[in-house]
C-alpha cells in the first residue's frame, strides 16, 4: 500500500495493546498495521473506545503500565523498532522525533509555568548542547510566531490561563514542532474548539506540514476533518482497522458496512437524509464492550449485511481490495457510482 | 495590580480582623468569667478589699477603656502582669516559646520533608506493592492513639534502653537537644500518617492531569515530571496545610509538654487555666489570633508567588 517515490517514516506492524483490568483483558489495539509517509497525513477515525488514542499512545510508548501493555507487533521509525528501545532511548524520541498534541488545550499546558518556559523545556531536553538559554528563548518566540500567535515576544512570558483555547492549541503545536519532529500525532486536536477555530487550527497544521515536511497522524471522529486534511484514512472499530484507503477511495467507494454507515450519518445535501422522518441515518446498536467481544466479526451486531459466517469463530482477515484499499469484512459493500465529498 | 500594593492592602485587612477577635475575647471573658475579685480574694473578703483590688486591676474603668487595653495589646504585645506569678506576661511567653519551638519546629520541618518525600516516592510507584505497603503503614500509624506513642516511647526508649531523657528541659544550645529528641520523634511519628496520606492524594490528583501527560510526551523523565510539574502544582494545598499548622507550633503540644515536663507554652496555658490567671489566658488568646492572621497573610502572599492564576484583586 505505497504511494510511489515516497519515504516511509513510520511503519506499524501487527500492533497489539492490551489492558489487564480486574474485569478481564481488553484488547484495545488488535493487530493494527499501517504506514506513515513523509509529508503526508494519515487519519485514524473511529468512535470513542475504538482504540485510536491507544494506538497513538502506543506509538509514543506512553501507555499507562500497569494496566496497559504493548504485547505484540513492531513500530518501526525509519526502520528501527522503537519497541526494542530502552526507556531512556525512547525519551530521546518523544518530543524530538515523534511529538504529540492532545484534545484538551485548556488543560494540556501546565498552568504554573509560562508558555515560553514550556516550549524551552522541550528544547532543553533534546537540544541542550546545540542551543544556549538565550537561543532557546529566541527559538520559543520563533515557534510562537510560526504558529501564528500575534506579538510572540510578549506572549512568550504569559501563562496558559491568559490565552484562549485556540491560542493554547497553537502553543501546543509550537511546543510539539520545536525540535522539528518527523511525525506529529494529533489526538483530536480540534474537538474541544469552536468551529471557526477548528478550521484555523487545521489550516495551520496543513500549512506547517507543507513548510516543514513532517508527517501527521490525525486522530479524529470527525469525517469532515478527515476530508479536509488527510491523504490516507484508517477506520478503526473495536481495536481493529476495518478499512484502510486513500481519502478519495474511502469517500467515493466505502466498502466496509461500518464506513458506509459513518459516511451516511454525515449531514449533507444528498438524498441520504430520510425525507419522511427528516432524520439522519444512524448505525443501530452499541459498540460492544472490549471485555466481551463476540466471536467472529466485532461489527456483527450492528451490520446490515451480517451472515452466519460473520458470527462464526473466525474474525474477518485483512484483505486487499485494490492496491491501497484494505478491508476486514466477509461481505464488502459493492459500490456503484461516485459519492461526492461531504 | 502591583504586588506591594496587594501586600499593603492585605495587611490592612488584619486590622478589622483583630478588632473583631479581641472584642470577642473581651466579651467572652466578661460574660463567662464573672468577677475575678472573688476568685482572687476568696469568699471572706471585705467590700473595701474588693474595691481596692478592682481599682488595682483597672476593673473599675468603663468597659470600652478596658477593651481598648485588649485591642492595644494585640499591637504592642503589652499584656501586663500575671495574677498568679506577678511576672510580666510577655516575658513569660518569650520564656515559654523557646522550649515549645525547639521541640515543635525541628520536628515539624523534619516531618514535613519526610512526608513530602515519601508521598512523592509512592506517587512515583503508584499502584505497585510498595505503594500499598506504605498506605497500609500510614493507616496503622494513624490508628494508634498519640498517648500510646508517648507511653511506649517513654517506656522503651527512655526507661528500658535509656537512650533519651524523658523529663525536663535545659535552656541553651546544645543542652536542650537530649530533651527534645524523643518527644520530637513522637511528633513526627504522629504527624507522618495523616500527612503522607494527604500529600499522596494531592500528588495523585495532579499526576493524572493532562499537562503531566504533555510533559511525558516531551520526553521528560518521570522523576523530572514529578519534581518540576507535579510538585509545583501541588504547592498550593501544601502551603495551606503548612501555614495552618505553624500557629500551633508556637502553642507547643499540650500533651507532649506535660508528659515530658517541658516548660513550654502548652504548660504555660495549662497552668494559667488552673490558676484562673485571666490576663495570661487572655494574652495567649490574643497572641494566637495575631500569629494566625499573620501566617494567613504570609500564605496569601505565597499563593501569588506559586500560582500565576491567583489574581492580585
Amino acid at each position: 500500500m505505497s504511494e510511489q517515490g515516497l519515504e516511509k517514516v513510520l511503519e506499524v506492524k501487527d500492533l497489539v495493546t492490551r489492558f489487564h483490568g480486574e474485569g478481564g483483558v481488553a484488547t484495545a489495539v488488535n493487530s493494527v498495521s499501517f504506514d506513515v509517509w513523509k509529508g503526508k497525513t494519515l487519519g485514524i477515525v473511529g468512535e470513542s473506545g475504538s482504540g485510536k488514542s491507544v494506538t497513538a499512545l502506543s506509538i509514543m510508548r506512553l501507555i499507562p503500565s500497569p494496566p496497559g501493555k504493548i504485547e505484540e507487533g513492531q513500530i518501526l521509525l525509519r526502520g528501527q523498532n522503537i519497541l526494542d528501545l530502552k526507556e531512556s532511548e525512547m525519551r530521546g524520541i518523544r518530543g524530538n522525533k515523534i511529538s504529540m498534541i492532545f484534545q484538551e488545550p485548556m488543560t494540556s499546558l501546565n498552568p504554573v509555568f509560562t508558555v515560553g518556559n514550556q516550549i524551552e523545556e522541550v528544547l532543553h531536553l533534546h537540544q541542550k548542547d546545540l542551543l544556549s538559554k538565550a537561543d532557546r528563548t529566541d527559538k520559543a518566540i520563533e515557534m510562537l510566531h510560526l504558529v501564528g500567535i500575534p506579538s510572540p515576544e510578549k506572549r512568550v512570558s504569559e501563562y496558559p490561563h491568559q490565552l484562549s483555547g485556540g491560542m493554547r492549541q497553537r502553543v501546543m503545536i509550537a511546543m510539539a514542532l520545536a525540535c522539528g519532529p518527523d511525525i506529529l500525532i494529533a489526538d483530536e486536536p480540534t474537538t474541544a474548539l469552536d468551529v471557526t477555530i477548528q478550521a484555523q487550527i487545521l489550516e495551520l497544521m496543513n500549512k506547517l506540514q507543507d513548510d516543514l515536511g513532517m508527517s501527521i497522524i490525525l486522530i479524529t471522529h470527525d469525517l469532515g476533518v478527515v476530508a479536509e486534511t488527510c491523504h490516507e484514512v484508517a477506520v478503526m472499530y473495536c481495536g481493529q482497522i476495518v478499512e484502510f484507503a486513500d481519502v478519495h477511495t474511502l469517500f467515493s467507494s466505502p466498502s466496509h458496512p461500518y464506513t458506509k454507515g459513518l459516511l451516511e450519518s454525515i449531514p449533507s445535501f444528498d438524498s441520504t437524509v430520510d425525507k419522511k422522518e427528516g432524520r439522519l441515518p444512524t448505525i443501530e446498536g452499541m459498540v460492544p464492550s472490549l471485555f466481551d467481544l463476540p466471536p467472529g466479526c466485532s461489527f456483527q451486531n450492528r451490520c446490515f449485511n451480517v451472515s452466519q459466517k460473520c458470527r462464526g469463530s473466525e474474525s474477518p482477515p485483512s484483505e486487499k481490495l485494490e492496491k491501497n484499499h484494505i478491508i476486514r469484512c466477509f461481505h464488502p459493500v459493492e459500490n456503484q457510482g461516485e459519492r461526492t465529498h461531504p | 495590580m502591583n504586588i506591594w500594593i496587594y501586600i499593603l492592602r492585605r495587611t490592612l485587612y488584619i486590622i478589622p480582623i483583630l478588632v473583631g477577635v479581641t472584642f470577642l475575647i473581651f466579651v467572652l471573658f466578661h460574660l463567662v468569667a464573672g468577677d475575678p475579685t472573688y476568685l482572687l480574694l476568696g469568699k471572706h473578703a471585705s467590700v473595701s478589699q474588693m474595691e481596692a483590688l478592682r481599682t488595682e486591676l483597672g476593673l473599675d474603668r468603663p468597659w470600652f477603656v478596658q477593651y481598648w487595653d485588649v485591642l492595644k495589646s494585640s499591637f504592642t504585645f503589652d499584656f501586663g502582669r500575671s495574677w498568679a506569678s506577678k511576672q510580666n506576661i510577655l516575658d513569660m511567653v518569650k520564656q515559654g516559646a523557646i522550649p515549645s519551638l525547639t521541640l515543635t519546629l525541628p520536628a515539624f520541618i523534619i516531618g514535613l520533608f519526610l512526608s513530602i518525600a515519601i508521598s512523592l516516592f509512592v506517587s512515583f510507584h503508584r499502584g505497585k506493592p510498595i505503594d500499598r505497603v506504605v498506605v497500609f503503614i500510614t493507616v496503622a500509624l494513624m490508628s494508634f492513639p498519640s498517648l500510646a506513642y508517648i507511653l511506649f516511647g517513654q517506656y522503651f526508649f527512655g526507661y528500658k534502653w535509656g537512650l533519651f531523657e524523658i523529663s525536663g528541659y535545659e535552656f541553651g544550645f546544645p543542652y536542650f537537644i537530649p530533651y527534645v529528641i524523643l518527644p520530637g520523634m513522637i511528633w513526627v511519628a504522629v504527624s507522618l500518617g495523616p500527612d503522607v496520606r494527604f500529600f499522596r492524594t494531592l500528588m495523585l490528583d495532579e499526576i493524572y492531569q493532562d499537562y503531566v501527560r504533555t510533559a511525558r510526551s516531551k520526553g521528560m523523565t518521570e522523576r523530572a515530571v514529578l519534581f518540576k510539574h507535579v510538585l509545583k502544582n501541588a504547592m498550593i494545598p501544601i502551603i495551606t496545610h503548612v501555614m495552618n499548622q505553624i500557629p500551633f507550633l508556637f502553642l507547643g503540644s499540650l500533651l507532649l509538654e506535660s508528659f515530658f515536663g517541658i516548660p513550654g507554652l502548652g504548660s504555660l496555658i495549662l497552668e494559667a487555666l488552673n490558676n484562673n490567671d485571666f490576663p495570661t489566658i487572655k494574652a495567649m488568646a490574643v497572641l494566637i489570633a495575631v500569629i494566625y492572621t499573620f501566617f494567613n497573610l504570609v500564605m496569601d502572599i505565597l499563593y501569588t508567588v506559586v500560582d500565576p492564576r491567583v489574581r492580585l484583586g
